[in-house]
């Protein structure tokens, strides 16, 4: 039972970080991303076939995952963000397409569709990091230093030229802000911030796939931030706690078919969303109480 | 046989303290826009337009709706190419420029549809205008800092929207949006504003304190070109008028020889 619960807070900090992330770019500078998933992925090969063929250092794979992560969304991100509001969540959704297709074919780099296996544990400073407890230490860690990354961010002008974008991208012109190169930035930081999870989940694994970085890990992702509350610190948090808990939570109701779990899953998420942005259109924990985003 | 838009004298009633001196022919040319013509497909928005804006005085846009103001400020702050022309900023062509590149060569504007940061307060609406260029933060330390809350203490006080500094733009009325639009512009150090309709929809108190902030700061030197339908602040306010309608530029003179004009009386009017 312990093991259990330790292995879903650490899915869950994992995802915390990814949803943090995301918020990033969606909550603060109005980009919506159906392509998280994508650098979720770049951070975990990367990590992983850094660890098997150079080092597993944490200090040495998180950073070169960092890097690769950052280097791929800024090719990536400077044309596509030259379209905006719907025509950039198209775009997003046309790369996690193509992503998925290389991670799926690209052998050498992802192992194709039977993923990299025989990750080796990662090691702090020389020692091994293989009990989930340890890894819950580490991933919360992680989640609290880009938790505060993040917040110090969107107190100084960067973060006010994100939220003046997310506002009216015109009017943001008009004040004399290059906006390309904030929201290329912005993308830039959430992606390889992305990465981070991307290798602690790896690390975690041992063992990584295709099938964890396709659209639904986006869309789950997405889902996450927006039912846990946009431009929040907590709102993602929450998000991800309930999101990962709820597949859990839905075992335990005898009443239900548990072959059919999954699909339940899936209607009762559609639900939430659906309510929520009847109800409350700013997220549970919502940054604007009038709900007039 | 038409009446004129409004029978005045030129500044027959302004403040004595007025900053609208009407000497418009000695001021240098800072804005000039030559043979200016936008086509959207097969309408043609501006049709070889020039007009020059000179330096510390309020020129005003009037005209019909249609007749293309708006989108000339547009094509002088990039947000839409011209199809043809030339605009040139104190001699430098802003033509392929960007909106950015043209607001930090100092040229500001408002938008009619105001297009506040909606979800950001009012301190954060005017701090974000004086940060044009920072990246991560702004240079210049603590006296920076304290230099920027000042000029925000002082721009809130002016504008009368010190008590609503932590309001978001979205939780305000009105009136104080209006002002909140003319905050963001204020706190720039841009040399030219482009006020599009900034006074519509004020009641009497408010529209006096706009008066009032519009000649100060054109007495500190700050040019002014307004579009405006209220005849009333045309009157009160103009140096010099410029008449479009459907994209042509039909007069540019001082307010009383256009405000006495029966036949751009009745095309303001739609007689014509």
């Amino acid at each position: 039972m312990t093991a259990y619960i330790l292995n879903l807070l650490v899915l869950i900090s994992v995802y915390a970080i990814l949803s943090t992330t995301l918020n990033f770019i969606i909550g603060y500078a109005g980009i919506f991303s159906l392509a998280h998933a994508v650098f979720f992925g770049i951070g975990g090969y990367t990590a992983a076939l850094v660890a098997m063929h150079v080092s597993p250092e944490f200090f040495v794979a998180i950073p070169i995952a960092m890097a690769a992560a950052a280097g791929t969304s800024l090719l990536l991100a400077l044309p596509a963000l030259r379209v905006r509001g719907e025509y950039f969540v198209a775009a997003s959704l046309g790369l996690q397409v193509l992503a998925v297709t290389l991670f799926s074919e690209w052998k050498s780099f992802t192992g194709g569709i039977g993923g990299v296996i025989g990750i080796p544990s990662v090691e702090l400073f020389g020692y091994p990091v293989y009990k989930p407890w340890q890894f819950l230490i580490i991933s919360l860690i992680c989640l609290a230093i880009i938790i505060v990354i993040i917040r110090t961010l969107v107190h100084t002008s960067f973060g006010r030229s994100l939220k003046a974008i997310r506002d009216s991208e015109s009017a943001a012109l008009a004040s004399g802000k290059n906006i390309t190169v904030i929201k290329t930035l912005s993308v830039v930081l959430s992606s390889s911030l992305a990465a981070v999870a991307g290798a602690l989940y790896a690390f975690y694994m041992s063992f990584i796939n295709v099938e964890s970085f396709m659209l639904d890990t986006s869309v789950l992702v997405m889902a996450m931030v927006i039912i846990g509350g946009t431009a929040t610190i907590l709102g993602p948090l929450l998000g991800a706690g309930l999101l990962m808990l709820l597949p859990s939570a839905l075992t335990y109701l005898w009443f239900l078919p548990q072959t059919e779990i999954g699909s339940i899953q899936q209607i009762v998420y559609g639900l939430a969303m659906v309510l929520l942005m009847i109800f409350r259109p700013g997220g549970i924990v919502s940054s604007h109480p009038g709900g007039g985003k | 046989m038409n009446e004129p838009l409004i029978p005045v004298q030129k500044h027959s009633n302004p403040a004595p303290d007025s900053g609208l001196t009407s000497s418009t022919g000695e001021q240098e040319v800072l804005l000039e826009i030559n043979n200016l013509s936008k086509n959207f497909g097969g309408l043609q928005a501006i049709s070889d337009v020039s007009l020059s804006l000179r330096a510390g005085i309020v020129t005003t846009l009037v005209g019909p709706n249609g007749a293309g103001k708006t989108t000339l400020f547009n094509m002088i702050t990039g947000h839409i190419q011209p199809s043809e022309g030339d605009v040139r900023w104190q001699g430098e062509s802003l033509i392929g420029k960007s909106p950015w590149k043209v607001a930090r060569g100092g040229i500001a504007r408002t938008f009619q549809d105001l297009r506040l940061f909606t979800h950001m307060t009012v301190e954060e609406n005017i701090l974000t205008m004086m940060e044009p260029g920072a990246w991560l933060w702004q240079l210049g330390g603590k006296s920076g800092k304290a230099r920027r809350y000042d000029k925000v203490d002082r721009i809130l006080e002016r504008t009368g929207l010190t008590d609503k500094r932590h309001t978001r733009a979205l939780d305000l009325a009105y009136a104080e949006r209006k002002f909140l639009s003319l905050a963001r512009i204020m706190a720039t150090d841009s040399r030219l504003w482009l006020l599009d309709e900034p006074a519509s929809g004020l009641d009497p108190n408010s529209y006096n304190l706009f008066l009032q902030l519009l000649r100060e700061e054109v007495k500190d030197g700050i040019t002014v070109c307004i579009i405006e339908h209220n005849l009333d602040i045309v009157v009160n306010i103009s140096d010099r008028i410029a008449f479009l309608d459907q994209g042509k530029l039909l007069a540019d003179d001082e307010p009383e020889t256009i405000l006495n004009d029966p036949t751009l009386a009745a095309i303001y009017f739609g007689e014509r």
